[in-house]
């Protein structure tokens, strides 16, 4: 048999935050064969694709699912959105910009609560940043010039591998001559990880201690040592004064902090501690502060949200003006609450990752899940539509976590619908409707 | 077919030389016509102010620092809600509104082209998919390159064809219009904590001057023939005393090309302080005015400052550091590697402040002694020195001299020794706001024979008619009715469809965005320079396969071609 | 005039409802209210059963008074400047936004936001509060500037952040980061609070109840009618004073 074999360059990995867009795809007779320089997570995305794929849309009927065509499936959330009275638009942070534009229009049309899963990760970093600002840059501006580099509950060797090859303590710095030797890694953590092996300094401080600890820091680097215990959250004083004068020395530090700090104790007065430790430190030398995003475009879901509606996630559009107020308008906080009476579910798995009480509410009400793949909310969901997966068979803008916008690219034919059409078909039927009521 | 045909406008037109004739305009498919046939819809401007869309030469309306201001500002939010209405989108914000509030606004003052004064080549896509979200105006953006790597290698190496090919390339990579330099050489500092204290202070690490930065990049500019001159933010913004690094930036061009506009200084009143220290600053407006007065290949743009809240942002992040220390607001900071800064911080105006009412006079000082209004655009740098919606209050500043005795006399006292403004009775006319705000920036971008900034046959029917009538009017005295006027159009046309009418805007349209196309000898491609490709691959964390802005981006792209010859 | 809203029962009683027209200035007149339930549009009397008793003089006259499950109705008394609000159950969030003047007593808990952004008058809340009592809006610099907010239960987490001027009083036990960024006022708990007064820069927080991981960027001052005296947080340059009975857990 003939095989047609390609290679496929500078492919944009839709799996993370760190959007890497240096991926080599092998393709044999139309089909992922071979990945090359990609992590391991990344590599799964593209290798384990095809096989995972939902054929078709399918709705609950009874104990039963059926096969419903694209058409069928468009026709119930246009329904079963456009009569909601609390419609929930949740997820967006696997699609495009494309899609997630036409999802905070479709939210203002339809007087609903758009969401993306920024607020089950780095919401609370969103929430420090605007009372207090965020001095950062890209990740490139790292990669050159840090010396110092702070990973603040964040395990990037197991949940963004390539970060360090790529930004961080083993990638090329055109302002160090052996980079690799130059740069000290700090870790702050609760216990022991794969990264805070590699690290020069590893501070272990007690589960939820983090907000002393930069209160601490903050002091020490005041000059106010005097008044900090010789213990601050199990973390010995000298330590503490030892890594504020290694941070001091930097000629340019860079703190990554990730969600074991935005999700546990103060969440984000932890983040907001974080980014004033930065701010006093930039009046001794460079410092920038970042948060590891997860998802591949949960950045540009913020980034979308905020030039159309003002606000980067949480969005309520009930009374037809845009009103953000992140514990209130937040997805879990309107499913806990039992307000919401529909939800489209976009591309994300709440049913994973969602306290049980959402779950169970979102199991009672008419759910529409788009996902190219069954995942644990296919078992809440009432109707699941499968749709290209971009980065694979979709194209379309993704912004990196340090808001970088890189266009990912489309390499398969697969048939399949993208996200975008099939939410601009939504809307423009909902549109129409609404306009002859 | 389309046709519409607008009667008894009272126009002015200064890049044609009609100084307020009662004249009819005819529009056929978008353009100004000579004739229209009779049965075509018709608009009785009945004798009110007609000019040519409004041209804002330098705002921040779209981009990674513009929404980042948004991103961290849920309380700006908050005011200046709108609900849908018709076609049109629901708005927020006030010093930094959603891009539908700033495109909505805009229109209802009459505005139709907007130039974005700030844009990262590597986060263009970003700039690019908000203009796609700023309907009623065309966009052009100026392109950073205060800090960029191959444009110092080709300075250090006093290699004028190496830098233009440099800007070329990059310019058409990113869908680009203009050059602009920020801090030049700052920015690059501000990598590691710094900034530079004067033009001939060398930039750490690389061999050169933001004096050779600038020179070089004028020349490049003028050997690619862009169509706009370099735009440039100069050292030491806001920094008291720096009117003398802006004076020696002044002399840096020139007679480089005595035939065409050499230099734009932008938001000169942030760079023309006196003094030593906050506490005795005061303006050196007059200096900076008569450097200009003699330089007729410089243009500036004013960058007013009006009293309330605002938010700054700006390429210059060591600035913006600065800024923070005094005001202990929230400050956002964002480097571009091998590229530029920016930092972002909100601030109030206060005219209880001595150093705020000095520079809310300096900017108006600006404007009254530059003599030719060609050569002083009205900017507030929105949002920097107050968000655009003031531009008709700054109007009637300049328009009326009881107003701004009135004003005068409510601001800070220390005004009045600091400043001349209380000495000037200059009162400018319709004609010269008409220049400084359109004619002038068609001109001074480059972008008359795109069809911008007048009436001429196959223009584009860009048209703003305001609710004034200018031979029955005052505005000396009845600057109110001047304000109110600017504030919101009886009309405003795009392409020769009624966008906004009294206020409401009607209609969503689809707009342009203009962007430089240089076309390169093959010794001047950069793509085959190994040093620049090298870098690029070393030292850039994106590939450059993924750094070209695609076409999908500038869908509605106006590529103006230009270039060098073998 | 004593003006009664009693709830009706809803075929979706989860819904929220936004309903900042209950304020006592307008049941002045006869105008028709509307209330959002959801994203609808509604009529006053759709949602509650309206009763008026007495006569319209004044707001600082009229009584209005909240019956049934009234958990979900935000922002009542929001912008008021005078009068009475009773609410006899539990109230939902916002209750007493940007308040002025006037009364607003809860029978029974209020939720999140409890008196954010208010200016003056005073809030009883005679169960619990929910987060956020008396604090600012996401991003503003400050929070609560004047008036007087009392809890006789709990308080939730964030009691009285960015709290700039006015008082609080919870009797009760408070959440976690109690008076964070207080910029001003007072905030006094009887009982046990956790992380209190983070990176303060002025005012005053009183804990006479246990502190719970007390931040080690406090300074000790000295001791004042048996209490220990703290300035900080010095982590920020704050001048602010927490003053404390018991040990410190």
């Amino acid at each position: 048999m003939f095989h047609i074999e390609d290679k496929v360059r500078h492919i944009v990995c839709p799996y993370c935050g760190c959007l890497c867009d240096d991926i080599l795809v092998e393709l044999t007779d139309g089909r992922i064969s071979g990945v090359e320089n990609a992590c391991t997570l990344g590599a799964h995305k593209f290798l384990d694709d095809a096989d995972n794929r939902l054929k078709g849309p399918i709705m609950r009927k009874g104990d039963q699912w059926v096969d419903i065509s694209y058409e069928e499936a468009i026709a119930y959330a246009v329904q079963t959105l456009s009569e909601a009275d609390r419609p929930l638009l949740y997820g967006w942070s696997g699609c495009v910009t494309e899609t997630q534009a036409i999802g905070a229009h479709l939210a203002e049309l339809i007087g609903g609560v758009v969401d993306s899963t920024t607020s089950v990760c780095h919401g609370p970093s969103i929430l420090a940043i605007q009372e207090v600002g965020h001095p950062g840059c890209t990740l490139g501006q790292v990669k050159n010039r840090a010396d110092t580099i702070i990973y603040w509950g964040s395990n990037p060797i197991e949940a963004h591998p390539r970060h360090l090859s790529r930004y961080t303590n083993y990638a090329d710095a055109y302002f160090l001559h052996n980079a690799f030797r130059e740069r000290k890694v700090i870790v702050f953590d609760v216990r022991k990880t794969a990264t805070s092996e590699i690290a020069s300094e590893f501070v272990q401080l007690e589960q939820g201690g983090d907000y002393h600890v930069l209160s601490a820091l903050r002091a020490i680097v005041r000059g106010r040592e005097d008044v900090v215990p010789d213990m601050v959250a199990g973390v010995p004083k000298s330590q503490l004064i030892r890594v504020a004068e290694m941070c001091k020395k930097a000629k340019f530090g860079a703190l990554f902090f990730g969600v074991g700090v935005t999700m546990t104790g103060g969440k984000y007065k932890n983040i907001r501690n974080a980014i004033e430790f930065v701010d006093e430190l930039n009046r001794h030398t460079k410092w920038t502060i970042s948060p590891m995003r997860g998802h591949s475009n949960v950045y540009g879901s913020n980034e979308v949200f905020t030039w159309i509606t003002g606000y980067p996630y949480a969005v309520d559009y009930a009374r037809g003006i845009a009103f953000y107020n992140p514990g209130e308008t937040t997805a879990v906080d309107i499913l806990a609450r039992k307000e919401a009476d529909a939800a489209l579910i976009m591309a994300s798995d709440p049913g994973a990752h969602f306290p049980r009480t959402c779950c169970e509410h979102l199991a009672k009400i008419p759910t529409i899940l788009f996902d190219p793949y069954p995942s644990a909310t296919t078992h809440l969901c009432t109707v699941q539509i499968p749709c290209a997966v971009n980065g694979i068979d979709a194209a379309g803008t993704a912004y990196r976590m340090d808001g970088i916008p890189i266009r990912t690219r489309k390499f398969l034919e697969t048939g399949y619908p993208t996200d975008t059409s099939l939410m601009h078909e939504i809307y423009e039927q909902i549109r129409e409707r609404k306009e002859h009521v | 077919m389309s046709e519409l045909l607008i009667k008894n406008a009272y126009v002015i037109d200064p890049l044609q030389g009609i100084h307020g004739d009662i004249m009819d305009i005819s529009i056929r498919d978008g353009r100004i016509v000579d004739k229209v046939s009779g049965s075509c819809e018709v608009i009785d401007a009945a004798g009110n102010l007609t000019l040519p869309g409004g041209i804002d030469s330098h705002t921040h309306v779209c981009g990674t620092k513009v929404n980042f201001g948004r991103y961290m500002s849920p309380e700006d939010m908050r005011a200046g809600r709108t609900p849908r209405r018709g076609a049109m989108y629901p708005t927020s914000g006030y010093t930094v509104p959603t891009t539908y509030g700033n495109s909505y606004r805009y229109s209802k003052m009459g505005y139709t082209t907007l130039l974005e004064g700030a844009m990262a080549p590597m986060e263009a896509r970003h700039t690019h998919e908000e203009f796609a979200a700023t309907p009623m105006q065309d966009m052009l953006a100026n392109t950073l390159f205060d800090g960029n790597w191959s444009l110092f290698e080709a300075v250090g190496d006093k290699d004028i064809r190496q830098a233009a090919a440099v800007i070329g390339w990059t310019l058409a990579a990113v869908k680009g219009f203009g050059i602009k330099l920020t801090n030049p050489g700052g920015t690059e500092a501000w990598g590691f904590g710094e900034d530079l204290a004067s033009i001939d202070e060398e930039v750490p690490n690389w061999d050169i001057t933001p004096r050779e930065i600038i020179d070089t990049t004028i020349r490049a500019c003028e050997l690619l023939h862009l169509p706009h001159s370099v735009h440039l933010h100069c050292n030491n913004l806001g920094m008291p005393g720096n009117y003398r690094t802006t004076l020696e930036t002044l002399d840096i061009p020139g007679d480089m090309n005595p035939d065409r506009q050499t230099l734009y200084l932008t938001h000169v009143q942030f760079h023309s302080y006196g003094g030593n220290t906050w506490g005795d600053i005061k303006s050196e407006a007059e200096k900076i005015s008569d450097s200009i007065n003699n330089k007729p290949q410089v243009v500036i743009d004013m960058g007013q400052v009006m009293f309330g809240r605002t938010m700054t942002m700006t390429a210059d992040g060591p600035m913006e550091f600065r800024l923070y220390t005094l005001h202990h607001n929230k400050w956002s900071n964002h480097d571009v590697e091998l590229e530029t800064g920016s930092g972002i911080i909100p601030v109030y105006y206060s005219r209880k402040s001595s150093v705020n009412s000095i520079m809310w006079a300096i900017g108006l000082e600006l404007a009254l002694l530059v003599k030719n209004p060609w050569q002083c655009m009205l900017t507030t740098d929105n949002p920097n020195g107050a968000p655009f919606v003031k531009y008709p209050e700054i109007i009637g500043l300049l328009m009326s001299n009881k107003y701004r005795s009135k004003e005068l006399s409510q601001v800070h006292k220390l005004t009045t020794d600091r400043t001349s403004l209380g000495s000037i009775d200059r009162e400018l006319s319709f004609e010269e706001i008409a220049v400084m705000t359109r004619a002038g920036q068609a001109k001074a971008l480059g972008i008359i024979n795109q069809g911008k900034g007048h009436f001429r046959e196959d223009a584009l029917a860009d048209i703003a008619i305001y609710p004034v009538k200018p031979d029955q009017t005052d505005p000396s005295l009845q600057y109110e009715e001047v304000i109110g006027a600017f504030q919101q159009t009886l009309y405003t046309l795009k392409d020769g469809v009624v966008v906004s009418r009294d206020g409401e805007v009607i209609t969503g349209v689809a707009n342009r965005t203009f962007w430089s196309k240089a076309n390169l000898p093959e010794d001047m491609d950069v793509l085959k320079s190994p040093r620049f490709v090298e870098k690029f691959s070393r030292f850039y964390s994106v590939d450059l396969e993924n750094y070209l802005v695609q076409d999908e981006y500038v869908q509605r792209g106006v590529a103006m071609n230009t270039g060098v010859n073998s | 005039m004593q003006v009664t809203l009693t709830m009706k029962p809803r075929a979706k009683p989860f819904l929220p409802i936004e309903a900042e027209m209950i304020n006592p200035m307008n049941f002045i007149g006869s105008q028709n209210l509307f209330v959002w339930e959801g994203n609808k549009k509604r009529r006053l009397e759709d949602i509650f059963t309206v009763r008026k008793e007495g006569n319209v003089n004044s707001p600082e006259n009229i009584v209005v008074v909240l019956r049934g499950d009234t958990s979900r109705v935000k922002r009542v008394g929001e912008y008021m400047s005078s009068g009475t609000i009773i609410v006899e159950g539990d109230i939902g969030m916002h209750c007493g936004n940007f308040m002025r003047g006037g009364f607003i007593e809860i029978q029974g808990n209020a939720d999140g936001w409890l008196g954010r952004e208010m200016r003056g008058g005073s809030i009883l809340c005679h169960g619990n509060a929910g987060d956020y009592c008396g604090s600012g809006y996401r991003g503003e610099k400050r929070g609560m500037r004047g008036g007087k907010i009392e809890v006789a239960g709990n308080a939730g987490d964030y009691l009285g952040e960015y709290l700039t001027g006015g008082e609080i009083h919870v009797h009760g036990n408070a959440g976690m980061f109690a008076g964070a960024e207080m910029r001003g006022g007072c905030l006094i708990i009887d009982g046990d609070a956790r992380i209190p007064a983070a990176n303060m820069a002025k005012g005053t927080c009183i804990i006479h109840g246990e502190i719970h991981e007390m931040l080690p960027t406090f300074e000790k001052i000295g001791e004042k009618d048996g209490m220990l005296v703290y300035h900080g947080d010095v982590a920020n340059k704050g001048k602010g004073e927490l003053i404390v009975k018991s040990k410190i857990t």
